[in-house]
């Protein structure tokens, strides 16, 4: 597995925001790795730019300079288009207040992703039965999101990020908004996907105790990278 | 597509959500087409009685320059003419198929206000009833020559009072009998209450002089050859036209003023609805960014997005105008309802929704729906994809 | 920085968001002004009726004419100053199209009965003292560019000379006025002798009169002597004031003010709705900042005068420029419209009802939202975190 090529390179990486007169350098010049497999805890303080290497990862933002480079080829100089469909084929995010569809039932929305994939009815319908009972939520299959609690939620999140089978899932904050059993519950979950199913995954949490169930933590501190806890 | 779909079909699920302000979206766009809707009714239905109301075949003479049967003024030397012109039809008798007549105005009690309105009290002779399309007798009979009766049309009965048949009633100085109706089939003619020519000219002096002529052409093209022998009879001093001209021409006036009236004032409210509709969707757009950011971070393209939020406010326009469509309809469509005519005389008309009106208004309502969410569907489009983060 | 920029700020938040609130807003004004000023120059000739004119009709209609020795006999008649007499000429100039409103009077007594008329002494003179004299109202004058000395043919599209032209000549000797400038000046008149005794038919007939009584209270006395001088004649009459006469002829036309009023009533019912639902979800939205004005002391009787205020800067800008864009456009109009709505203008009553409305509508859009805010409890706001 380590021989592979790395699933993600970031080469160099800055990103600056001006607002008005004034330049803020989130970081500058990261290097940074992940390889397939890789379950990977991104920690740090408030401001540390946690949330916005996440955001280059899963080409929602691009970097002010450097390259970010996604199965040996660049992702961070594509078009928005392009980003769109690329997104749709590799990238499974999971947001710390769900974001789901209030207006679609937990299956729907698990669906959705596969709306942009050539996929016929009878197979999407298989894939979201399959995602929904590996998070363990299938009885809720036809619920709305306001019929569900914070914990139900976030396991139907889980389920549209990993139903169209994507290389890399990425997890900002996923437990902020959850309390402690579920919490671990929900973490577990990532665990298993990571060492079951083989599913690359990049968290940013701020919680220490979350990140104990990742396999590496990094320590976003001033715009530069500390490892700690190697391997587990 | 089904990605387009879906979208779609999420943004018109999510309008109960704004419920307020979609139904005020709808509101408004209803009133700006009922606005429409309804002086277009009005308009089509004057036309529409109008227009019906000329027949190419009849010519209608009245003095040179008058320019209305009022105004005008014939003698019984200028029929006699007439009747020997070339292109008038004779009956089989040979004679000329003509009704010299003359009209005063007389007052009637409209149903609906209870205040007085004027109505026309035409004398005519026997050939009047060949001379209107579809004319017939639809109760009672037609009058005796002499006798102070009158015939009258059913516009009349269903607008004015007192017109009943068997009802006697005082008109100027005299009392009459009703003793029939007519009908021409919703022409101008229905407003119209007939009796004998004699009677008219007697009871209000004019000795026999009449207004106009009215003559059987032997065909349309006819006119032609009845201009040319007026031109060249110098003891006649006469203008002609077919009574389908003369009645274009009166009827213009208030179609066109209903019309000048209704679309101006129907635009200047689509201003108003299309405010409306921008920011309703504003407000659609605004209240679920960050659900539109996540579903373009799943990989929706913008196009998505604008055609989802342009499609929603296209609905609840289209909602509007549809509303507005059925109460017009029911509350206008076959309704009567009388107004000043050319000749200072009401003019009984029915309320009229026609498919042109329908599409006008569907198209207004379109136009509305779309000017207002074309804006918000493209700040929809460019929704930051870092709004997933957002609280 | 102070309350009043407080306000100004949260009225425009969402800049685009207030701005089409405002449109919305000054649509329907300007639909109520627009329509106001034209119900107002439609009921003019009701308006400047005089309260002591009186106008005698032949009863079966205003367009049937009436013997002239009529005159003669309502002379006789008691609680009579002044009457005058009049015919309808229905005149144009050069070409059909060319519309003239002109009638044939007694000269002295019509200026007499109509005393808000102004001739200036010398017109005055040559008009009682020109047989072919024809005195034009100012607006008419204007319209056509008409200045006293000029010699003009009108032809009557009704009437006949004996010799069957049907144009008469005149000698323009005066132009009249009026002080009050919805008084029409949009037509002219002439010596009915010239007109009488050059008929080819029809002489010796009127087509009304109007006079004027000593006091209002004989209005109803006159009117019914008159008309009983005449009763169970050939041409019985119908004597009403000046004012009655304009109405019943307006109301021929429709009920005009039902349909002015539903469109009216439609424009303000949309607004209500698009404006009253805006307020209240935009409130909504600033929970949390009005609930820290709260915490640092703002009182909830403060809160409501201040949402309440942003709802009245709204309507009266909103109403203000709808009215303004109103007043623009009736007086680009005014000038074309002269022959058929004269004085056609912004009434003041109009512009002071408007404003009553716009204070109205802001009371009631903004009741709701300012309550809602007035009520916000601090600890529930941040809850919601």
């Amino acid at each position: 597995m380590t021989d592979q090529l790395p699933l993600y390179q970031l080469r160099d990486l800055s990103k600056t925001y001006t607002r008005g007169k004034e330049s803020i350098s989130i970081f500058k010049n990261l290097d940074m790795d992940i390889v397939h497999g890789d379950f990977i805890a991104i920690m740090g303080p408030s401001g540390s730019g946690k949330t916005t290497l996440l955001n280059q990862l899963g080409g929602i933002d691009s970097p002010s300079s450097g390259q970010v480079v996604f199965e040996g080829k660049r992702i961070d100089n594509l078009s928005q288009g392009a980003l769109a469909k690329w997104r749709s084929r590799n990238v499974g995010f999971i947001f710390q207040f769900y974001n789901l569809m209030p207006t679609l039932s937990a299956a729907q929305n698990v669906e959705l992703p596969l709306l942009l994939t050539g996929l016929p009815g009878g197979e999407r319908k298989k894939r979201v039965k399959t995602a929904l009972e590996i998070v363990g939520i299938a009885d809720r299959a036809g619920h709305k999101p306001r019929q569900l609690s914070g914990g139900q939620q976030q396991r139907v999140a889980i389920a549209r990020a990993i139903v169209a089978d994507p290389k890399i899932l990425l997890a900002d904050e996923p437990t902020g908004d959850l309390d402690r059993t579920t919490a671990d519950e929900i973490l577990s979950m990532l665990q298993q996907l990571n060492t079951e199913l083989g599913k690359t995954i990049v968290m940013v949490t701020h919680d220490p105790s979350a990140a104990k169930y990742a396999k590496r933590e990094l320590y976003l501190d001033k715009g530069e990278f500390i490892e700690r806890g190697a391997g587990r | 597509m089904k990605q387009l779909f879906a979208v779609i079909g999420m943004n018109i699920r999510s309008i109960p959500q704004r419920a307020g302000m979609s139904i005020a979206t709808i509101t408004s766009v209803a009133f700006m087409v009922a606005v429409l809707l309804g002086f277009l009714a009005m308009a089509n239905g004057f036309e529409k009685t109008v227009n019906g109301s000329g027949s190419d075949d009849v010519a209608v003479f009245l003095r040179g320059g008058s320019q209305a049967e009022l105004n005008s003024v014939l003698a019984r030397e200028d029929a006699r003419l007439i009747e020997v012109a070339p292109g008038i039809a004779t009956d089989e008798n040979g004679d000329a198929i003509l009704s010299a007549e003359l009209y005063v105005i007389v007052d009637g009690i409209k149903r609906s206000s209870q205040t007085e309105a004027n109505l026309p009290l035409r004398g005519v002779q026997a050939s009047a009833t060949d001379l209107r399309q579809n004319f017939a007798v639809t109760s009672g009979r037609m009058f005796e020559p002499g006798a102070a009766e009158l015939l009258v049309g059913e516009g009349v009965i269903r607008e004015f009072e007192g017109f009943d048949l068997g009802q006697t009633i005082r008109l100027g100085n005299n009392t009459w009998t009703v003793v029939g109706t007519f009908s021409t089939g919703g022409s101008v003619f229905d407003s119209e209450i007939w009796t004998d020519l004699g009677v008219v000219q007697n009871l209000y002096q004019r000795g026999s002089s009449v207004q106009s002529i009215r003559a059987r052409l032997t065909s349309p093209d006819a006119i032609e050859q009845v201009r040319t022998y007026i031109e060249g009879e110098d003891r006649l001093n006469l203008d002609v036209t077919s009574e389908r001209e003369y009645f274009a021409d009166s009827a213009g006036g208030i179609a066109t003023l209903l019309k000048w009236v209704g679309w101006p004032l129907s635009i200047v409210m689509a201003i108003g609805a299309f405010a409306g509709a921008w920011n309703t969707m504003y407000s659609s757009v605004d209240s679920r960014t960050r659900e539109i950011a996540t579903l373009r971070t799943i990989g929706f393209s913008g196009f998505t997005a604008f055609m989802g939020t342009l499609i929603e406010s296209l609905v609840l326009a289209l909602l509007g105008g549809a509303l507005a469509i059925l109460v017009i309809y029911v509350l206008f469509n076959g309704n009567s309802a009388s107004t000043l005519g050319g000749g200072f005389t009401q003019i009984v008309f029915s309320f009229q929704v026609t498919m042109g009106s329908v599409i006008s208004g569907l198209v207004l309502a379109l136009a509305v729906g779309f000017l207002g969410g074309v804006i918000p569907g493209l700040r929809a489009a460019n929704v930051p994809l870092l709004a997933v983060h957002q609280n | 920085m102070n309350e009043a920029t407080l306000i100004r700020k949260g009225l425009f938040r969402k800049v685009l968001r207030a701005i089409l609130m405002m449109v919305s807003i000054s649509i329907a004004f300007f639909i109520f002004a627009v329509l106001g000023a034209v119900n107002t120059a439609f009921n003019a000739g009701v308006d400047v009726a005089a309260a002591n004119r009186l106008v005698t009709v032949n009863s079966i209609n205003f367009t049937v004419s009436m013997p002239y020795a009529y005159y003669g006999r309502v002379q006789q008649v008691d609680g009579i100053v002044d009457v005058t007499h009049a015919n309808w000429f229905g005149g144009y100039y050069q070409q059909p199209a060319n519309f003239v409103q002109t009638f044939a009077v007694e000269p002295e007594s019509y200026l007499d009965v109509y005393s808000e008329l102004i001739l200036p002494p010398e017109q005055r003179e040559a008009w009682l003292n020109t047989r072919t004299c024809l005195i034009v109202g100012q607006a008419l004058a204007t319209q056509y560019e008409w200045s006293v000395g000029d010699r003009i043919p009108l032809n009557s599209n009704i009437w006949q000379q004996a010799d069957g032209s049907s144009d008469w000549d005149f000698d323009i000797c005066g132009i009249f006025t009026a002080e009050d400038s919805s008084v029409p000046t949009n037509y002219a008149m002439f010596h009915y002798e010239y007109f009488n005794e050059s008929l080819a038919f029809a002489r010796d007939t009127v087509g009304w009169m109007i006079l004027t009584t000593e006091d209002v209270s004989l209005n109803d006395q006159v009117a019914d002597e008159i008309d009983a001088l005449f009763a169970n004649s050939p041409a019985e009459t119908e004597t009403t004031t000046e004012a009655a006469f304009s109405q019943a002829f307006i109301e021929q036309l429709g009920n005009i003010n039902l349909i002015l009023t539903s469109v009216i009533g439609a424009a303000f019912a949309t607004i209500l709705m698009i404006v009253g639902t805006t307020l209240v979800l935009a409130i909504n939205e600033r929970t949390k900042e009005i609930a820290v004005l709260k915490t640092l002391g703002f009182n909830s009787g403060r809160i409501f005068r201040m949402i309440l205020t942003e709802s009245f800067l709204l309507s009266l800008i909103g109403g203000g420029i709808g009215i303004a864009l109103a007043a623009g456009l009736v007086v680009l109009v005014a000038g074309a419209f002269q022959s058929f709505l004269p004085g056609f203008g912004m009434p003041l009553s109009v512009v002071l009802q408007a404003i009553g409305l716009m204070i109205a509508f802001a009371l009631v859009t903004g009741f709701f939202p300012a309550f809602n805010a007035m009520r916000i409890r601090i600890v529930d706001a941040f809850g919601k975190l």
